[in-house]
C-alpha cells in the first residue's frame, strides 16, 4: 500500500507492506535507528514512539495502521539543533547509562508531558511503567522528568 | 588528603549527548556494504540426539548458507576461559552435535535479509531422539556423574567445635536462575577488512577473550583477528562470556562477507548464560554473646549443560564467605552439577548474591534466637581493617563494614524503626525492617593473572589520550577513567580521550571488564600512566625552556614557572610541539601495571517493607545502601550503580526467575513472563558512602559495580521475615509463597 503519514514533522509517502511492523518501517525504511528493539512483544518499551500524542510500542503496531497519522521518534525531538528539555534533563541528571532504553524512555515521558505538563511523581512512574531499564533503577530518570517539569535544566 | 579537583565530581559523561538524541550507533544500528544477517536455530528439546535437514531452508530466496555441526570446526572451547591459562574444560562447539538444553545452538542461518533469515530459520527441520533430561539440582544429585566440580574450602576445624554446648542455627535456602536482562539483546558484527583481517565488533566485556576463542576455533593467528568493543546496551555479566561471537566470526570468515548475528529476547533468555541457581544449607555456631565460633556451608550450584564457569562459580562463592565476618572455624563444601538447562556464566556479583542470600538470613535467625538486634550481632563479628583472609586469600585491606553498619543504623533510624515498625500493622498489612551486609572483591589478584597496560600520549593541540582495554558497559567507565587521567595530569577531563578496548589498538589486559577490577586495577594504572606522563611533560619543559624541574607547577593543562620577572606559563600543547621540534621526541608514557592487593569492598543495606497479607505481595517502601568505596569517582555515576544494582537485587528477592518445566522447557521466555522490576515497583534508593581514601586503587578508591547487587535482596528477605514472622531463605519470595506460608501458619 501507499502509506502517507507524518514522521518527525515531515509528510512522507512510501510504498510499504502494511503487515510490516511500525518498528521495522521506522528503522529500516526511514533510517530512524533511535527506535530500539528489546523484546518484540511490547513489554520492554525500548521501541516506544509517539503516535498522535500517545506513546506506543512500535513493535506492536503495523505500518498499515499509521495512515494519515503523526509519528514522533527520538530523532524528531530536538528543534533547530536545540535539545528538548527532557533530553537535557536526562543528560544532566545521570538518567542515561547504557542508553538502550533511553529513546523509548524519553518519548514515554514526552507523551506524558504533552498530556499533563505538571505530573506528580506517581504519574511519572506510571508513564514509564512499560519501559524497562536494567541500569538505573529508574530513580534518576524520574528525577530528570521532575527537573524538566520544574524547569531546573541548564 | 590532598583535595581532588576532578575525581569525585559529578561530571557529565560525554556519550550521553548522542544517546539522548538516538544518534549512538549500537551494533544493531550498523549496516555494512554487502552485509548478511545471521540467526541461530535453537534446540527445542533439553536432551536429544539430532538429525537436521536444511534443504527447505536453503531454498529460501536470499539464503547464503545454513550451517550445522558438520560444517563448523571440530574444535571445542569453553566460553568462560578468558585466557588460555584459565584452563577450564572445553566442551562446547560453535554448533552442537547434540541437543543438551532448550536453547542449545544447533544451526546457523545466513542470508541477505532478516526476512529471509527468519523464514529459513523456521524451515530448518530438526528430528529429535529424546533422552531423559536432568532438570534441576534434585535430579542432578541422583547421579554422581553429573558433578562437574567440587571443592572444600576451610579454615580452622568446624568439626572439633563442641556444638552441643553452643547455639547452632541451621538455615536451608536457595537462589533462582536469573536473566541478566540487558535491554540490548546479544549481537555481533563481523567483516573482513581491506587487508584480509577478520574484524569483529561486539558489545563484550573482554576483547582479548573473544579473540582467543575465535582464533582457537578458526585456527587463525591472534595477529589476524581484530576484536573491537562496540557500544554496549547493557551486560550485567551476560555478555561477559563469548556467546554469539564465534558463530558470527565463523560465518563471516567462511563467506568472506560482513555478517550480523542477532538474537531476540527469547534467545537471550534461553540460549546465552544465566546466574547459576544454588541450593545451600548454612549451619552457624555462636556463643551466648553472639560471637560466631564456626560455620558450615554446603552449597550446590546448577551449572547447566556445559562446563563454562562450573569451577569459577563454586570458588567465587566460597571465597567471599571468609571475608565478611571473623569466623575462625569454617568449612564450605561447594559443588557444581551438569544439568540440561542454560549454561551458567558471569552475572553481576558473581557468587556473592548466592552467598549472602542465605547466610544473611541465617544471621537474622541467630539474632532472633539470642534476642539480639541483628545489627549488634553483626557488629560483634564483622571483619576490621587490616584483617587477613583466614582461608589464604588476599588481605582485606581497609575493610569498613563496621562503619557501613553504624552509619546505616543512624541514617535509617534503625533501632527506632525496629522497635516500632509493627505498630503500623493493620489487619491487611504487615510492616517490617531488615538489613543485610555483603562483600565483594577488587579484581583477580590472588586468583588469576591480573595485569593491565596503558599507553598514554599528550598531543600538540593539548589533548591527551589513554589507550587501555576498558569496556564501558554503560556504567560510565570511560568518564571515570577521564576523571582519573585528569586528576593525574592536572588537565580538563573533556580534553582526554579514553579509547575503549580494541585488540589492534589497545595494549594487553589480562582479564577485561569483569571481576570488579576496572576502577581498582585499570583506574590505578591510568593514574600511574597520567603521573608518568606529567613527569615527562615537566622534563620536556625543563629541557626546552631551561627550567628547574622541581619548581614547575602544573594546573589546568598549563605548566607554570616562577621566572625572574614574572611567572612564565606554557600549555602542555606548546611543550609537546617544542619538544618534538627540538629533541625529536613525542610525549608519551607506557605503563604495565599489576596491583599489589585485592581488598574487600563492603555494603550494608537497610530495607522497610509492607507485606499485603491478602495478596502476598511485598512492597519495598525504603531502601538505604551504605557502601565502603574508599573514594567515590563520580557521585552521579556511583548512585546510578547503587540504584541499578538494587533493582537487580530486589528483583532476585521478590520477582525474577527463569522457570523450567520438568522437560526443561523455559516458562519465562520473554518479559511478559519474566518479571523485571519496573518504575512503580521500585523504591527510592538512598546511597551513602564511607570514604576513607585508604586503598591501592586510584586516589584511594575501591570497586562498586558488583557489590551493589548483593545486599538489598537479603535485607528485604529479613524485613519480610521480621514483618510476618516467616523464615524465607528461598528466592524469589513471591506472593504465592507468602500466601501459602500465611495459610499454613493459620492452620497451626
Amino acid at each position: 500500500m501507499l502509506l502517507s503519514c507524518t514522521v518527525n514533522g515531515e509528510k512522507i509517502e512510501k510504498e510499504i507492506d502494511p503487515a510490516k511492523r511500525l518498528l521495522d518501517f521506522l528503522r529500516d525504511d526511514m533510517g530512524l535507528t533511535g527506535v530500539k528493539e528489546g523484546c518484540s512483544e511490547g513489554e520492554c518499551g525500548a521501541c516506544t514512539v509517539i503516535l498522535d500524542n500517545q506513546a506506543v510500542t512500535s513493535c506492536t503496531v503495523y505500518a498499515g495502521q499509521v495512515m494519515d497519522r503523526e509519528i514522533l521518534t527520538i530523532e524528531g525531538l530536538e528543534k533547530n539543533g536545540e535539545l528538548d528539555i527532557l533530553q537535557k534533563a536526562f543528560i544532566e541528571n545521570g538518567a542515561i547509562q547504557c542508553g538502550f532504553c533511553t529513546p523509548g524512555m524519553i518519548l514515554s515521558c514526552r507523551a506524558l508531558l504533552m498530556e499533563k505538563p505538571n505530573p506528580t511523581r506517581e504519574e511519572i512512574k506510571r508513564a514509564i511503567e512499560g519501559n524497562l531499564c536494567r541500569c538505573t533503577g529508574y530513580e534518576k530518570i524520574i528525577k530528570a522528568v521532575e527537573c524538566a517539569v520544574k524547569g531546573e535544566v541548564q | 588528603m590532598k583535595e581532588l579537583k576532578y575525581v569525585g565530581k559529578r561530571l557529565i559523561r560525554e556519550d550521553v549527548y548522542d544517546k539522548a538524541r538516538g544518534k549512538t550507533q549500537y551494533t544493531c544500528d550498523r549496516k555494512l556494504e554487502g552485509m548478511l544477517y545471521a540467526k541461530l536455530v535453537l534446540s527445542e528439546k533439553a536432551l536429544a540426539e539430532i538429525s537436521i535437514n536444511t534443504d527447505k531452508a536453503e531454498q529460501v530466496p536470499g539464503i547464503c548458507a545454513v550451517y550445522t555441526h558438520k560444517d563448523v570446526p571440530k574444535t571445542k572451547y569453553n566460553p568462560h576461559n578468558w585466557t588460555p591459562g584459565v584452563g577450564a574444560p572445553e566442551d562446547m562447539y560453535i554448533l552442537s552435535e547434540k541437543a543438551r538444553y532448550v536453547g542449545d545452538h544447533l544451526a546457523l542461518v545466513v542470508g541477505e535479509t532478516k526476512e529471509a533469515v527468519e523464514e529459513a530459520a523456521s524451515l530448518v527441520e530438526i528430528v529429535y531422539r529424546e533422552e531423559t533430561p536432568v532438570i534441576g539440582l534434585k535430579a542432578a544429585r541422583e547421579n554422581k556423574e553429573n558433578i562437574a566440580f567440587e571443592k572444600e574450602s576451610r579454615c580452622g576445624d568446624f568439626g572439633s567445635l563442641p556444638l552441643e554446648n553452643l547455639i547452632v542455627e541451621e538455615t536451608a535456602g536457595s537462589t533462582q536462575a536469573i536473566h541478566h536482562a540487558p535491554i540490548e539483546p546479544h549481537i555481533a558484527l563481523s567483516a573482513i577488512d581491506e587487508t584480509g583481517n577478520l574484524v569483529v565488533w561486539t558489545p563484550c566485556q573482554t576483547v582479548f577473550m573473544v579473540r582467543y576463542h575465535i582464533c582457537s576455533l578458526l585456527d587463525v593467528p591472534y595477529t589476524k583477528v581484530r576484536v573491537v568493543k562496540a557500544v554496549m546496551g547493557g551486560s550485567f555479566g551476560g555478555k561477559g562470556l563469548s556467546v554469539v561471537e564465534p558463530a558470527c566470526a565463523f560465518a563471516s570468515w567462511t563467506l568472506k562477507r560482513p555478517v550480523m548475528l542477532y538474537m531476540d529476547r527469547p534467545a537471550d533468555i534461553t540460549a546465552t548464560r544465566r546466574r547459576n541457581p544454588s541450593e545451600m544449607t548454612v549451619k552457624t555456631a555462636v556463643d551466648k554473646d553472639g560471637k560466631i565460633l564456626g560455620r558450615f556451608i554446603a552449597c550446590d550450584f546448577d551449572g547447566g549443560a556445559y562446563y563454562t564457569n562450573a569451577s569459577a562459580i563454586a570458588m567465587a562463592f566460597s571465597k567471599k564467605l571468609f571475608r565478611l565476618y571473623r569466623i575462625e572455624n569454617q568449612t564450605i563444601e561447594a559443588r557444581t552439577f551438569y544439568t540440561n538447562t542454560t549454561p551458567g556464566g558471569s552475572c553481576r556479583g558473581y557468587g556473592s548474591p548466592q552467598a549472602h542470600a542465605v547466610t544473611e538470613v541465617n544471621l537474622d535467625q541467630i539474632a532472633d534466637r539470642l534476642g539480639m538486634d541483628p545489627c549488634e550481632l553483626r557488629l560483634k563479628n564483622v571483619v576490621l581493617p587490616g584483617d587477613d583472609d583466614p582461608a589464604g586469600g588476599t588481605n582485606l585491606g581497609d575493610a569498613r563494614i563496621r562503619e557501613c553498619i553504624l552509619k546505616g543504623m543512624e541514617e535509617f533510624h534503625w533501632k527506632e524503626k525496629r522497635a516500632h515498625i509493627r505498630e503500623k500493622n493493620t489487619d491487611r498489612y504487615a510492616y517490617g525492617v531488615g538489613m543485610a551486609c555483603a562483600t565483594h572483591g577488587n579484581g583477580y589478584k590472588g586468583g588469576y593473572p591480573e595485569l593491565t597496560n596503558v599507553y598514554a600520549q599528550l598531543h600538540p593541540d593539548g589533548s591527551a589520550e589513554f589507550r587501555i582495554a576498558v569496556h564501558d558497559q554503560g556504567c560510565g567507565t570511560v568518564m571515570t577513567m577521564q576523571q582519573i587521567g585528569a586528576e593525574a595530569l592536572h588537565m580538563d577531563p573533556y580534553k582526554i580521550k579514553v579509547y575503549e578496548a580494541d585488540t589492534f589498538l589497545s595494549p594487553y589486559d589480562s582479564a577485561g571488564t569483569q571481576a570488579s577490577r576496572v576502577t581498582y586495577v585499570c583506574g590505578r594504572a591510568v593514574q600511574e600512566a597520567g603521573e608518568a606522563l606529567l613527569e615527562k611533560i615537566k622534563n620536556a619543559a625543563a629541557a626546552v625552556y631551561g627550567w628547574e624541574k622541581n619548581r614547575i607547577e602544573a594546573e589546568d593543562g598549563m605548566l607554570k614557572y616562577p621566572g625572574t620577572d614574572r611567572e612564565e606559563c606554557r600549555t602542555y600543547g606548546e611543550v609537546s610541539k617544542e619538544y618534538e621540534k627540538k629533541f625529536s621526541r613525542y610525549l608519551h608514557a607506557d605503563i604495565e601495571y599489576e596491583p599489589d592487593s585485592n581488598p574487600g569492598v563492603y555494603c550494608a543495606a537497610f530495607a522497610e517493607v509492607k507485606v499485603d497479607k491478602y495478596t502476598g505481595q511485598t512492597e519495598v517502601l525504603d531502601l538505604l545502601a551504605v557502601h565502603d568505596v574508599g573514594q567515590c569517582m563520580n557521585y552521579t555515576l556511583s548512585e546510578g550503580q547503587i540504584e541499578g544494582g538494587a533493582q537487580m537485587s530486589l528483583g532476585q528477592a521478590l520477582f525474577e526467575e527463569i522457570g523450567y518445566d520438568g522437560k526443561g522447557n523455559v516458562k519465562s521466555r520473554n518479559f511478559s513472563k519474566y518479571h523485571m522490576i519496573n518504575a512503580p515497583d521500585m523504591p527510592k534508593v538512598r546511597s551513602l558512602f564511607i570514604e576513607e581514601h585508604n586503598t591501592d586503587g586510584p586516589y584511594g578508591a575501591k570497586s562498586l559495580g558488583e557489590v551493589v547487587a548483593v545486599a538489598p535482596g537479603p535485607a528485604v528477605a529479613n524485613a519480610v521475615n521480621f514483618a510476618i514472622g516467616s523464615r524465607f531463605a528461598s528466592y524469589p519470595i513471591t506472593p504465592e509463597k507468602v500466601v501459602l506460608w500465611l495459610e499454613n501458619k493459620e492452620k497451626e
